[in-house]
């Protein structure tokens, strides 16, 4: 496929720029792509905004803050738009804040899983014998584990965990899913002429796999990173909403565990509303961005949904 | 006669996967920062029971004879005492575990079926209000927040309108009334599934709605669909008893594989609506520092797990009839 377009593009763009640019014309013209990448926008937006809360004024802290007039939950006024929580803590500033949060315990899980993914299926599946079946029958046996409850397990016997270590756990358990598409995709590449030419010329095992593989199943691995970063996202915010997560973060599950605990969830639907409402589009959006992207990479979809 | 064989194997790879897993938490309870002994023997006991426990758990022994201990005593059911609740951990176990199996159970067939049925309406609209309707709606509900969802219905439903009691599975009164029958409290217990149901339902049902949608599109573009056609059949039986047979099988595959995350999901709800089963028992067992009981409940969700994929797979082995040979 880089092939042809480097003949229709000129020989001076590097494949990946033009594979790039015929996958975003593709995507422009997908409706839930761009739904999904306008939320995103709009996500990134509200987490650079959370610096700015803080730097007005202290009482907007979303961890610390405390207004002096205001000690206990309140509706939204002007001085706190969406209202205050039950210490009279900003909500709208914890909301900023809790983008952020979703933003780096997201991304920052989905590339540790996809990295280990990757790894591993690679190695499977270009090994093959002995280490195939044992890194595929591991992963089978996490795939069967629910990833929140192991994490409770964990903190259980760990005491609290701290953000990055709930970030470390999850990416732990979800590579295999990536692991098993990565390897089927290495099985049929190891087939292929250029890594017999590798091979004879002498490459070892660790280049070939790194250096001849990996380029060829990265586009694979980059469209299961929307959808790792959705379960990455939602395992945080379970976590915390059960009352398990990190106390020095203020995250969007955090959030909705003060106003389920504090018993405010009747009376308070400025506090409740929101943070859930933002939990899940920030899920759909990584969603459709994911499904926009199947779309782009596997041109079956894409000839099905044209013939509309 | 190939049947039997792949259930077989099925069997005996789930048997090794259990064993791991019950290795794996020996060894994460017993290596664990501070003392086994703090870990399965409650702080509050006297002496001589904790002197007693010490001994049936094996805990003055070196690792390897705990660990053959360990075994022992999963076997005969010995998983010693809950620090909270001071009763054997097993009998909670027990107590517990019909109630997560009947949501559990009944949430993934429901949903299976209204996502099959609904999917199958989608792809036949392809391109119509009816199918961009059904989608869109799967995409939304499918990505919603479940305790964010569960905490919605309880407001609507419960608060607001009161339709449904807010939490929990069953009312005294009926129960402890030995004049009601039978059917009076399985009503009750019905009553008091609808929300905690609709919760995991409204979760489940779009992912299966979009796999349905998404295989039947492929299917009919298949040579026997053709066959069919040509011969003149009516299109509602081609949709219904050629396509959508072969079409819903990657829907059990996909059962199949996102049951560690209904589980998830299940253990979710059963904390909100404070629902009797092992996942809350999970979850509140973790926040009192009661290890023999979150260890319990933990190898048992884990069973739970692997035990209904077993039964998916054998159900797929049955519904294709190519993975026999």
């Amino acid at each position: 496929m880089s092939k042809q377009n480097e003949n229709s593009m000129g020989p001076e763009r590097h494949p990946w720029v033009s594979s790039f640019l015929e996958g975003w014309s593709i995507f422009r013209q997908n409706l839930l792509g761009k739904i999904g990448l306008t939320l995103l926008v709009m996500f990134a937006l509200m987490a650079l905004c959370s610096y700015i809360p803080p730097w007005i004024s202290p009482i907007y802290d979303p961890m610390t803050g405390v207004d002096p007039d205001i000690t206990s939950c309140s509706g939204p006024c002007l001085r706190h738009w969406l209202g205050t929580d039950f210490m009279g803590r900003d909500i709208l500033s914890q909301l900023l804040a809790g983008a952020r949060i979703a933003f780096m315990v997201g991304i920052s899980a989905a590339v540790m899983s996809i990295v280990l993914g990757v790894s591993i299926g690679m190695t499977a599946g270009y090994m093959g014998r002995f280490i195939d079946t044992l890194l595929m029958r591991l992963a089978d046996m996490i795939m069967v584990m629910p990833t929140l409850l192991v994490v409770l397990l964990l903190s259980a016997v760990f005491g609290q965990l701290n953000i990055w270590t709930i970030v470390l756990i999850i990416a732990l358990f979800r590579w295999p899913g990536v692991s098993r598409i990565i390897r089927g995709q290495t099985l049929s590449l190891k087939q292929r002429p250029f890594i017999e030419a590798a091979k004879v010329a002498g490459a070892s095992h660790f280049r070939i796999i790194f250096i001849h593989i990996m380029p060829n199943v990265l586009p694979l691995a980059f469209l299961f990173m929307t959808f790792r970063v959705t379960s990455a996202i939602i395992t945080e915010a379970a976590l915390a909403f059960l009352g398990f997560g990190d106390p020095g973060t203020v995250s969007w599950g955090m959030m909705l565990q003060w106003v389920w605990k504090t018993g405010h969830m009747f009376q308070a639907p400025y506090w409740l509303l929101p943070p859930g409402i933002c939990i899940s589009l920030i899920t759909l959006s990584f969603y459709m961005l994911g499904r926009a992207m199947d779309e782009v990479l596997d041109p079956r979809l894409r000839k099905e949904d044209q013939t509309d | 006669m190939e049947l039997r064989k792949y259930i077989t194997k099925r069997i005996i790879q789930i048997i090794i996967i259990f064993f791991v897993i019950l290795t794996v938490l020996f060894l994460l309870f017993r290596l664990a920062p501070g003392d086994p002994v703090s870990m399965m023997v409650d702080p509050d006991m006297t002496q001589e029971d904790a002197e007693m426990l010490i001994v049936q758990l094996g805990l003055e022994q070196p690792l390897g004879m705990q660990y053959l201990i360990y075994l022992k005593n999963f076997f005969t059911g010995h998983f010693g005492f809950s620090f909270h609740y001071g009763d054997p951990v097993v009998d909670i176990i027990w107590d517990r575990l019909p109630n997560t199996v009947l949501l559990f159970t009944t949430s993934i067939i429901l949903s299976a079926l209204v996502g099959v049925f609904l999917g199958k309406i989608a792809s036949w609209h392809k391109g119509k209000k009816v199918d961009s309707i059904m989608t869109i709606g799967a995409l939304v509900t499918h990505t919603v927040f479940l305790p964010w969802l569960a905490l919605i219905l309880i407001w609507i439903f419960a608060y607001k309108f009161g339709w449904f009691p807010i939490n929990g599975m069953i009312s005294e009164e009926v129960w402890l009334d030995p004049e009601a029958g039978f059917i009076s409290r399985a009503l009750d217990v019905m009553y008091h599934m609808v929300l905690p149901l609709s919760t995991l339902f409204l979760i489940h049902f779009g992912a299966y709605l979009l796999i349905m949608r998404s295989s039947m599109l492929e299917t009919l573009k298949e040579d026997y669909i053709l066959t069919a056609r040509a011969k003149g059949l009516e299109e509602k039986v081609i949709r219904d008893h050629h396509a959508a047979p072969n079409a819903a099988l990657p829907v059990v595959t996909s059962v199949g594989l996102s049951l560690a995350f209904s589980i998830n999901g299940g253990a979710l709800t059963e904390t909100v609506f404070t629902w009797p089963g092992i996942g809350r028992e999970l979850v509140s067992s973790v926040s009192q520092n009661d290890y023999p009981l979150a260890q319990a409940c933990f190898l048992m969700i884990a069973g739970v797990v692997l035990i209904s994929n077993l039964v998916v797979d054998v159900l797929y082995a049955y519904l294709d009839p190519r993975i026999r040979y």
